[in-house]
C-alpha cells in the first residue's frame, strides 16, 4: 500500500516538474496574443514562419515583406511597383557612358542611433552580391563598389546594365551596419539593427515577431507606434482572429472564405494586383509539345474565364503576357487567347493528332486553387481529345518533377522581385538564363539576343519597344500557358485605414501612414 | 532485482535503434525529390545557383561522406546547421520543445482527470446514466477530427464566448495552462474515449473476479474494496493504454499545433521535411525515437511496480 502511494506521488511529481520545466524553458518566447492595445499598435496575422531577417538569405515572400520595414536600401519601389523613389539616396547621376553611377545619400541613422555611412552601403551590397546562392547574378556587371567620403557611394560597371536602379531597390540590397554585422555575425538577425521605419524588439520566428517605430528613421513618423506580426497557419484560426478583432490585417483568408469575411460588418477581403502570373508550363521533351500547332490548340482549348472564375472566384484577371501586368514594361497591347475549342481541334489535326493524345499534369496537393484549375483544364482539353491525368505532389516533389526536363504539363507561378521585367524575361524567355525558359525547353535564339540587348538599353521607349517584341514572340510561341494574373488578397478590419500591398508584395510604404482606429 | 532485471537490454535495444533511425531518416530524407537548394530557390532556381547552395551546405559531397560527418558531429552532441533558419538545429529543436511537452502533458493530465471518474463509474454502473450518456459522448468526441474539434472549440470559446486566446503559448506557467487550455482539452478528449473504454472494460472484469466476492465476504466495506481491489486491478490495464497513447501524442500533435498556432514540434517537423531541411528532420525524428522508446520503458516499469507479475514474466 505505502509503496503504491509513494508511487502515485512519484508520478504526480514527475508531471508537475515536466510541467514547470516546460514553463520555465519558454519563459518569454511568446508575449501572449491579447487584443490589440489601443490604436497604436497593428496586429498582422501572417499563414508562414520567418525564415530568417537577414536580407541576403530571405527566401520566404512574408519574410521578405517583414524585412522591408526594418531596412532601407539605396532606392525602393513605388507603390505602384513602376517606378523607383529615393531610400537612402536623395538623388544618383548615370555618367554619360552609362558605366559609372554616383549616389549620393541622405543624413540616416540605424535605429541604434549611429549614422549610416557609405561604407554600410558598400558593406552590405557587397556582402549580399557574394552570397552564395543569392542574388549576386543580377548585379554580375558590377565592377567595383566604392565609398567616396561618409555621404557618396559610386559603382562601375563592366557593361551598361538597364536594371541596375530595380536591382538595388530589391530587399537583397538592403542596408546594414558593417561593423555590427561583422562583430555579430548570424547573430545579429535576432535583433537586427536598421534604418527602415520600424525595429525589431522580440524575435520568435515561428509565433511573433514584434516591432516599434525606429526613433532615428529619416522619413515621415508612422502613426502606429508598434508592429505584431503573428504566425497562424491555419486558415480557419487566421480568419478567427479577424473576426474576434484580435487581428488587424490576415494574410490571405482562404478564397471559400471570403464572401463569409465580406458579410461581416466591419470586416472585408482587400485584393492587391500583384506581379504573380500563374501559367502551365510545357515541357518541350514530350514530342506533342514540341509541335507549335499543339501548344497553340492548348491555349485556344483552354477557357481563361472558367479558371478565374472557379479557381479564384472571379478574382483574377485571365493572362496574356507572360510578364506580370502591373509592372514596366508589360505589353497591354496582347489579349489572353480566345476560347476556340474547334480552332484547337483543327490545329491538333493539322499537328497530326487528330485524336488528341495522353498527357499528365503536374499539381501542388493542398493548393485550392491549383486544383480547381486543372480540374478545369482535364474536362476542356478532353473536349478536343487530349486526355489529362491530375498528378498532385507535396509542393517541392512538383517543383523537383516539373523542372528535370522530364515533365509534360505542370502548374507553376512566378513573383517577381524587383519593379524591372529583366528577371522574368531572363526566367521566362532567355534559354540560356538559367532556368531553361520557366523549365519548358523551349530555345528562341532571337528571344535570348533581345533579353540581352534590353538588359543594356538604357533609353525606356526602345526598351519597351524590345520588350514588346520579347512577350510578344512569347505569345505567339506559347512555350507555357498563362492563364491568370491573380491578385494578393488580405482580410482587413474597417478600422484600419491605408493598408496597401505593391504589387511586389511589400507594405511597408503603407505603413508609414496607415492608422489603426477603435475596434 | 528480477523485476527491473531486462532493462540493460532495453538500453542495449535503444542504441541499436537509434543507430537505425539514424540511417533511415538520413537516406530517406535525400530520396525525396526536390532539395534544400529548390526549397531555398523555387521559382528563380538555376543549376548555377543550385550548385552554389549545394557547396557552401556541403550537399556536394558523396552521401557516405555526408553521413559520417553527421554521425561524427552527432556523437559530438552537434546535430548541424538548419538550413531554413540558418541558426544551429539543436537551437531550433530546444526551442520547440516546451510547447509540445507542456501540451502533451496537459493534454495526458486532463484525459486522466476526465476519463478515470467516468470510466470507473461506467464500469461499476453498467448501462446507466453515467456509462450510456459516456458512450454517445466520446464516441462523437473521437469520431471528430481534432482540427475540427479545435475550430468548433475556438469558435466558442474564443469567438462566441471569449474567454480562451486564439493562439499563442503564453508566458509563465500560469499562462501556459490558460493558453494551453483549449489545445490540450482537443487533445484529451480523443485520449480521454481510449481511457474511459479500457478501464471500463477492466472494471467490469475485475468486479467478476473471485478475490472481490472474497474481500467482500471478509466484511471489507464496500467503499473499500472498490477503492483498494477493483480500482487499483482496473487501473493496471489502463497504464498500458496510457503509455502507448502517450508515445502516439507526442508525435501526434501537429494537427492541434496548427490550428491553435503553436510553434511546437509537430509544426517543425512538418515544415521542415516541407523545406527539406535535413539537420532539422534528423534531429527531430532521433529526439521522437528517444521519447517514445523512454515512454514505452517507463510504461514497463510502471507495470512492473503496480504488478510484481509483469517484470518477472518479461525478465525471465
Amino acid at each position: 500500500m505505502l509503496r503504491a502511494h509513494r508511487l502515485r506521488t512519484l508520478s504526480l511529481g514527475l508531471m508537475a516538474i515536466a510541467l514547470v520545466s516546460a514553463g520555465c524553458s519558454s519563459a518569454g518566447s511568446s508575449g501572449g496574443s491579447g487584443p490589440a492595445a489601443g490604436s497604436s499598435t497593428l496586429v498582422i496575422a501572417n499563414a508562414v514562419r520567418v525564415d530568417t531577417l537577414d536580407p541576403e538569405a530571405n527566401s520566404v515572400n512574408e519574410s521578405i515583406w517583414l524585412d522591408q520595414n526594418l531596412y532601407s536600401r539605396l532606392l525602393q519601389p513605388n507603390a505602384t511597383g513602376t517606378g523607383l523613389l529615393p531610400d537612402l539616396a536623395t538623388s544618383w547621376n548615370i555618367s554619360a557612358d552609362g558605366l559609372t553611377y554616383t549616389f549620393h545619400l541622405r543624413d540616416a541613422r540605424f535605429s541604434n542611433g549611429s549614422p549610416v555611412t557609405a561604407s554600410d552601403v558598400v558593406f552590405s551590397i557587397d556582402r549580399s552580391r557574394k552570397f552564395a546562392g543569392g542574388w549576386g547574378f543580377l548585379l554580375t556587371p558590377v565592377k567595383t563598389i566604392t565609398a567616396r567620403g561618409a555621404r557618396t557611394v559610386v559603382i562601375t560597371l563592366s557593361q551598361k546594365h538597364a536594371p541596375l536602379l530595380a536591382d538595388l531597390a530589391m530587399y537583397a540590397y538592403s542596408i546594414v551596419p558593417a561593423k555590427l554585422v561583422q562583430s555579430q555575425g548570424k547573430a545579429f538577425f535576432a535583433h537586427p539593427v536598421g534604418s527602415g521605419p520600424f525595429y525589431v524588439t522580440s524575435y520568435n520566428p515561428d509565433s511573433e515577431v514584434d516591432l516599434a517605430r525606429n526613433p532615428h528613421f529619416y522619413g515621415t513618423k508612422p502613426k502606429i507606434s508598434k508592429i505584431r506580426v503573428v504566425i497562424v497557419p491555419n486558415d480557419n484560426t487566421r480568419v478567427l482572429m479577424l473576426e474576434s478583432k484580435k487581428a488587424d490585417v490576415i494574410e490571405n483568408p482562404p478564397g471559400n472564405l471570403t464572401s463569409q469575411i465580406d458579410g461581416t460588418p466591419g470586416l472585408h477581403v482587400d485584393l492587391f494586383p500583384s506581379t504573380r502570373v500563374d501559367f502551365i508550363q510545357l515541357d518541350e521533351h514530350y514530342a506533342p509539345l514540341a509541335k507549335l500547332a499543339v501548344r497553340e490548340a492548348l491555349n485556344y482549348a483552354i477557357d481563361r474565364s472558367a479558371i478565374v472564375k472557379l479557381a479564384y472566384q472571379g478574382d483574377a484577371i485571365a493572362g496574356a503576357s507572360f510578364m506580370p501586368y502591373k509592372m514596366q514594361y508589360f505589353d497591354s497591347s496582347i489579349a489572353p487567347y480566345p476560347y476556340d475549342p474547334a480552332k484547337a481541334r483543327q490545329l491538333l489535326a493539322q499537328a497530326g493528332y487528330p485524336h488528341g493524345f495522353k498527357t499528365f499534369l503536374i499539381t501542388v496537393s493542398g493548393d485550392i486553387a491549383g486544383q480547381a484549375e486543372a480540374v478545369v483544364v482535364k474536362s476542356e482539353l478532353a473536349q478536343v481529345g487530349i486526355t489529362v491525368s491530375i498528378q498532385s505532389y507535396e509542393l517541392l516533389t512538383a517543383y523537383a518533377k516539373e523542372d528535370g526536363g522530364h515533365s509534360e504539363m505542370g502548374e507553376r507561378y512566378w513573383t517577381n522581385d524587383i519593379i524591372d521585367p529583366d528577371e522574368v524575361a531572363t526566367f521566362g524567355a532567355d534559354c540560356q538564363g538559367g532556368a531553361n525558359a520557366f523549365n519548358s525547353y523551349w530555345c528562341s535564339t532571337q528571344a535570348n539576343n533581345l533579353v540581352s540587348q534590353a538588359r543594356l538599353e538604357l533609353n525606356s521607349a526602345r526598351r519597351q519597344a524590345l520588350y514588346d517584341q520579347i512577350q510578344q514572340i512569347v505569345y505567339a510561341q506559347s512555350p507555357f500557358i498563362v492563364t491568370d494574373y491573380s491578385p494578393y488578397r488580405y482580410g482587413v478590419g474597417s478600422w484600419v485605414k491605408g493598408f496597401h500591398v505593391t504589387p511586389l508584395g511589400n507594405y511597408d510604404l503603407s505603413l508609414e501612414t496607415l492608422t489603426v482606429g477603435q475596434h | 532485482m528480477s523485476r527491473f532485471g531486462t532493462l540493460p537490454r532495453r538500453l542495449v535495444h535503444l542504441v541499436v535503434i537509434l543507430f537505425g533511425i539514424t540511417l533511415v531518416t538520413f537516406f530517406l530524407l535525400r530520396l525525396i525529390p526536390g532539395d534544400p537548394a529548390l526549397a531555398i530557390l523555387g521559382s528563380s532556381y538555376t543549376h548555377q545557383r543550385a550548385t552554389a547552395i549545394d557547396i557552401s551546405l556541403g550537399l556536394n559531397k558523396p552521401i557516405w561522406t555526408q553521413y559520417a560527418l553527421f554521425m561524427g558531429r552527432l556523437f559530438r552532441g552537434n546535430l548541424g546547421y538548419s538550413f531554413f533558419y540558418n541558426a544551429p538545429a539543436t537551437t531550433v529543436i530546444v526551442q520547440h520543445v516546451p510547447p509540445t511537452l507542456f501540451l502533451v502533458v496537459y493534454s495526458a493530465v486532463l484525459a486522466g482527470l476526465i476519463a478515470l471518474p467516468i470510466g470507473f463509474i461506467s464500469g461499476l454502473r453498467r448501462g446507466g446514466v453515467v456509462d450510456q450518456a459516456s458512450r454517445v459522448f466520446f464516441t462523437v468526441s473521437f469520431a471528430m477530427p481534432a482540427f475540427w474539434l479545435g475550430i468548433i472549440l475556438l469558435l466558442i470559446f474564443s469567438v462566441h464566448i471569449p474567454v480562451f486566446p486564439i493562439s499563442g503559448f503564453g508566458s509563465g506557467f500560469a499562462g501556459h495552462l490558460y493558453y494551453l487550455f483549449l489545445p490540450a482539452l482537443t487533445i484529451a478528449l480523443g485520449f480521454a474515449t481510449v481511457l474511459v473504454r479500457s478501464l471500463r472494460a477492466a472494471t467490469i472484469a475485475t468486479l467478476q473476479a473471485e478475490f472481490i466476492d472474497t474481500a467482500r465476504m471478509k466484511g471489507i466495506s464496500r467503499a473499500r474494496v472498490l477503492r483498494r481491489h477493483v480500482f487499483r486491478n482496473a487501473v493496471l490495464a489502463v497504464v498500458a493504454v496510457y503509455g502507448v497513447n502517450l508515445a502516439y501524442l507526442i508525435s501526434g500533435t501537429v494537427l492541434v499545433e496548427n490550428v491553435f498556432s503553436l510553434p511546437g514540434l509537430g509544426s517543425l517537423l512538418v515544415n521542415s521535411v516541407s523545406d527539406r531541411d535535413y539537420p532539422v528532420v534528423q534531429g527531430v525524428a532521433l529526439l521522437f525515437a528517444v521519447l517514445i522508446v523512454a515512454i514505452n520503458l517507463l510504461t514497463d516499469v510502471t507495470q512492473a511496480s503496480l504488478d510484481p507479475r509483469v517484470g518477472q514474466e518479461i525478465g525471465e
